[in-house]
């Protein structure tokens, strides 16, 4: 039966319908980066003058120029980290009552976390798009750094820069919306996403070019899934010269990543919803309630 | 099939044995609260079944656990033959439950609380709206209906959790507190409709209130639950009676000799208990003893300013059982033979 699930998720698309402030400070911070950081660090003039345009690709493995190579990455920036705000509904869902009314009919607590899954997913795409609407736009705009694509890019490559934000976004989505239905409180919950923002962001390659950096670090960015999904969404761009796999080979890491995510989550939340009177059971959620 | 019988041949609804709940202590492991201590009884289908008890005695928790929210330290529990434990989602089916704390959605208007509540247990707006309409309007909420909950009043919610716990149209009903904080023609009207639920349509409902004079009218048969433990189980009347009959209230004027040894010498009391100018005296026959007390001060130069005889109450079981409800300010039970009254204990009335 359908019904269930679907009327969840009319409930969260009403209650965010009518508060679209959330919307707004959720686009505040990458069209910032677009607007400040893209446009005033130009990895590009680091590079003595005369040096051929073809280094510069070869450093931002193929895209044209920094901002361009830089918002690709943003697009993912800006999905995680609407991502990480996903399980904060499902606090207030517990603290004011709703998900113990919820949890007493006979929807499944399967149905419970996968139509918020859904929703919420939805819901951080819809920066990500924004992030590449504003970026294609910046490059209409005469002096100021846009987003520019190669020439050959096709309906195909389109889809697969679709594909690889949408399993991104499930991914992390599934993962910060399993810490909600642990946690007791939001502090709690917002000091997890403290812990792990940075490091998560940080070692992936959505802000600077692997090559440039340390051997060590490179392994590290390279199995981020974060990483992973900007390596397609840049090929999808700008061309897969310079990469050393194909693209479905990022994709297939990247889904193998989701799954992990997936099915961390939906033990996390289960756990989260069994009914033995504790707040949580096992010793990761406890440490995400206390 | 044949359902579960009592041994009277009545249909068994809800059948709770020996049901324990011992929520976990505080992380680092100290000491759980014993919230349910053994609890056993059986709801029959058709009757309204009143869970009264103090504040903290359990009756939330054994709500919880009976609507599948919470998994029972030990014991067992079937809802309509159904174990509640191993098979959660069929009970969850056959029940609706209206929460001790409201539980509403803000955001959203009382229509559409109702509609997505139905849309959850697989109902779409096509099949129930009319009964939706209809719920509204019981609970006196159809003028309101698409105002967003944030702008209603504390009974308007408390309406709208009646109305929401009753859109699938279940047949077996749990009421936390139902009409806590609604005024008196709420609570009449609620009340109708439930009657008028269980003669139409055989509606069982288990429910918990502080409003005793509520349970004395509604309930076919009430359990008093305290400290996680039945300690009585009977219809209203058997309760009543179970408390040894009248009271006579006896006001003398001010500065009149104590009359507590004279009340006591008489035929057919049982005790007799002192606040300020006012003696209650238990007695098998209040009526009877009317007379006789004003005969009595009167020969004994004891000033009478009033005599009135009240019929048991569920406040005086109550008072009874659990020994620390509804006690009014500055009255302290007497025991025969001591006309000091001396104060008792913070738990004086526990046996
Ligand atoms: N989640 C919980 N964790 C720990 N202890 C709890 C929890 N819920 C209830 N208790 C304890 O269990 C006991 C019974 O609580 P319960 O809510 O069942 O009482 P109640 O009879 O419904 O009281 P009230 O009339 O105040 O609603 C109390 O001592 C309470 O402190
Ligand atoms: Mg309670």
């Amino acid at each position: 039966m359908m019904l269930p699930a679907a009327s969840l998720i009319k409930r969260e698309y009403l209650r965010w319908i009518r508060a679209p402030t959330w919307v707004i400070s959720g686009l505040m911070s990458p069209i910032l980066y677009l607007l400040l950081f893209g446009q005033a660090f130009d990895l590009g003039k680091l590079l003595p003058a005369g040096t051929p345009a073809s280094v510069l690709t070869h450093v931002l493995s193929g895209a044209p120029n920094y901002f361009s190579y830089f918002a690709v990455g943003m697009v993912a920036f800006a999905s995680v980290t609407a991502a990480m705000f996903s399980g904060t509904g499902i606090i207030f869902d517990k603290q004011l009552g709703i998900l113990q009314r919820t949890l007493s009919t006979p929807i499944s607590r399967r149905s419970v976390f996968l139509s918020a899954l859904t929703f919420r997913g939805m819901l951080t795409l819809i920066p990500a798009f924004l992030v590449v609407g504003f970026a294609l736009l910046l490059a209409k705009v005469p002096g100021v750094a846009g987003l520019s694509v190669a020439s050959g890019v096709t309906v195909l490559d389109a889809g697969q820069f679709l594909v690889a934000a949408l399993i991104l976004s499930v991914a992390f989505t599934a993962l910060f919306l399993s810490f909600g239905f642990a946690a007791q409180r939001i502090e709690s919950y917002f000091g997890v996403v403290t812990i792990l923002q940075l490091p998560i962001l940080l070692t992936s390659n959505a802000m600077y070019p692997v090559n440039i950096m340390p051997t060590w670090l490179q392994y590290l960015v390279g199995y981020n899934p974060i990483s992973l999904a900007v390596n397609v969404m840049r090929m999808s761009l700008f061309g897969t010269a310079g990469y050393p796999y194909a693209a479905w080979v990022y994709l297939l890491g990247l889904l193998a990543w989701a799954i992990l995510f997936v099915s961390l989550a939906l033990l996390l939340a289960s756990r989260a919803l069994r009914t033995d009177g504790s707040p949580s059971d096992s010793a990761l959620s406890r440490a995400i309630a206390e | 099939m044949a359902g579960a019988k009592t041994p009277n041949g009545h249909d068994v609804v809800i059948d709770a044995q020996n049901l324990r709940m011992i929520y976990p202590g505080a992380a680092g492991g100290a000491k759980g609260t014993v919230a349910v201590d053994g609890v056993t009884f059986q709801v029959r289908r058709g009757e309204i079944f009143g869970f009264l008890g103090p504040n903290g005695a359990g009756k939330t928790t054994t709500i919880s656990i009976l609507t599948t929210l919470l998994r029972a330290t030990s014991g067992s529990a079937h809802i309509e033959q159904i174990d509640v434990q191993s098979d959660p989602d069929q009970v969850r089916r056959k029940l609706g439950l209206v929460f001790q704390k409201s539980t509403a959605d803000e955001e959203l208007t009382g229509r559409e609380n109702m509609l997505i509540e139905a849309g959850l247990y697989g109902l779409s707006s096509r099949e129930i709206g009319g009964h939706v309409d209809d719920l509204l309007r019981q609970m006196d909420l159809a003028a309101s209906a698409d105002r967003f909950v944030k702008t209603y009043s504390g009974g308007m919610r408390r309406r709208l959790e009646l109305a929401v716990g009753m859109v699938h149209r279940p047949q077996l009903l749990f009421l936390d507190e139902p009409t806590l904080g609604l005024d008196p023609q709420g609570r009449a009207g609620f009340w109708r409709y439930i009657r008028h639920l269980r003669e139409s349509q055989g509606l069982t409902v288990f429910m918990t209130t502080h409003y005793l004079d509520e349970a004395d009218q509604l309930c076919d048969r009430i359990a008093v639950i305290d400290h996680g433990k039945i300690i009585a189980l009977g219809t209203p009347r058997e309760l009543k009676d179970s408390v040894g009959g009248d009271t006579l209230e006896v006001t003398v004027t001010p500065g009149a000799p104590d009359p507590t040894n004279l009340l006591q010498g008489m035929a057919g009391v049982s005790s007799v208990v002192r606040a300020g100018d006012t003696f209650r005296v238990k007695c098998s026959h209040g009526e009877a003893l009317i007379p006789k007390t004003v005969l009595a001060a009167d020969q004994a130069g004891i000033g009478i300013a009033g005599v009135t005889v009240t019929k048991p109450t569920l406040d005086e079981v109550f008072l009874q059982l659990t020994g620390h409800a509804y006690r009014e300010e500055g009255e302290s039970p007497h025991a025969p033979g001591d006309p000091e009254g001396a104060a008792p204990g913070p738990n004086g009335g526990r046996p």
